[in-house]
């Protein structure tokens, strides 16, 4: 683990496994982005995991940014901010 | 290593079926860990060889710290090639093997070094279906089986074991069901058709769990799905009991296995030709196959 920032904080989240190479780890990244907005848009979040910054970026629609950890750690957050769980079943 | 978790009611037959095996030299490699409830422990009394007591509480809760330095001492001796390679689990009658699998998730040095074997639940002919109907653990445990073996089958009628299994094929329709006599395995017997007892809700408990089936289209990206998984999972995961399936991924095929919100660090599996991977069965309540089908297509597939 980085002592000045503290990543990687764990072995890596269970969604990574099955992408071996750079190639496919890259691409995954790109796809989890892509899932993670789909999932967040109809309820006014954005994330953005552009790789200059280690871990997930989220924001409002306002602006105002958290940075966490790992996919476990968006969710949770998520739920902090809507006050309740994204259920990706609702609506 | 190799972890594989016995469990099962009290009085099941857990000890009884751990003995045969100790008996018929097929865990002659392994270390037995064997976890009761009770302070004195009298199992380990019954269980000649190396095996390892862990009394004083059951192994998800209070006696969780225990379990879990017991394991670390093993992985540690199998990381110096001295250990066994396959550690048997058994549970006190009153463990999850949810919470336990959980536990070992949890501890950031056994998620290292343990992988699980199919999770067994011995379930008593005689005393199974009162327990299910009264007990909501004894229903989280069989929920959580990847095998269910059913003891002293030849103790109760035909007609009543037959509606013991088509409890647990409804309660439970990913495990695998086997017979036992004495901790010995039998053929299953000629049951006649029954059908499932209809089990009263419980108060702690919504309805009784169902099976669901997610076909994934051929070229399903395994990140887009596993995204989604992880929120559903985050959201639903007290109502999703279980979650398995072989899935494609860049780096072959892949075993997934949840157990509530906890998911298996997925295994890959070796190549099969034959194999008919993409499909995966959640077991859940309160949630319904076309709900998950559209939020499948939704969010995995990006078709709205």
């Amino acid at each position: 683990m980085c002592n000045a920032c503290g990543f990687p904080a764990r072995p890596g989240v269970w969604t990574e496994a099955g992408a071996e190479t750079a190639m496919d780890r890259t691409r995954a990244r790109l796809m989890q982005g892509a899932v993670i907005n789909r999932l967040l848009r109809p309820h006014g979040l954005v994330a953005s995991d552009g790789g200059t910054v280690p871990g997930i970026q989220l924001a409002t629609l306002t602006g105002a940014t958290v940075i966490v950890d790992d996919l476990p750690a968006l969710w949770q957050e998520v739920e902090r901010m809507l006050g309740r769980p994204l259920d990706p079943l609702a609506g | 290593m190799r972890l594989a978790i016995l469990g099962g009611y009290l009085g099941a037959g857990k000890t009884t079926w751990l003995r045969h095996r100790i008996h018929t030299g097929a865990l002659a490699q392994a270390a037995i860990l064997v976890n009761e409830a009770a302070e004195i422990p009298v199992d380990d009394a019954l269980l000649r060889g190396p095996t390892l007591s862990l009394p004083g509480g059951c192994a998800c809760c209070t006696g969780r710290a225990g379990l879990v330095a017991a394991l670390r001492e093993l992985a540690d001796r199998r990381s110096r090639g001295q250990g066994p390679a396959h550690v048997v689990l058994e549970t006190s009658g009153l463990a999850d093997p949810g919470a336990i699998i959980a536990a070992v998730q949890a501890d950031p040095v056994l998620v290292h070094h343990i992988r699980f074997d199919p999770v067994r639940v011995v379930v008593d002919a005689l005393h199974g279906l009162a327990q299910l109907r009264a007990e909501p653990l004894a229903r989280r445990q069989v929920g959580a089986a990847d095998l269910l073996t059913v003891t002293k089958g030849d103790a109760v009628a035909p007609v009543d074991l037959a509606r013991l299994v088509a409890t647990l094929r409804r309660l439970s329709p990913g495990a695998a069901i086997e017979f036992a006599r004495m901790g010995e395995a039998v053929p299953a017997p000629d049951l006649p058709a029954a059908a499932p007892e209809d089990l009263p809700r419980l108060r702690t408990e919504g309805p009784p769990p169902r099976p669901m089936r997610l076909v994934l289209p051929q070229g399903t990206d395994w990140t887009a799905f596993a995204v989604w998984l992880s929120a559903l999972l985050h959201a639903r995961g007290d109502d999703l009991l279980r979650v398995k399936g072989v899935v494609r991924t860049p780096a072959g095929r892949l075993l997934l296995q949840t157990v509530r919100r906890v998911v298996q660090q997925p295994e890959i599996l070796p190549e099969d030709a034959s194999a008919r991977d993409g499909a995966v069965v959640f077991i859940g309540r309160g949630v319904g196959q076309a709900q998950l089908e559209r939020s499948f297509d939704r969010f995995v597939l990006g078709r709205s």
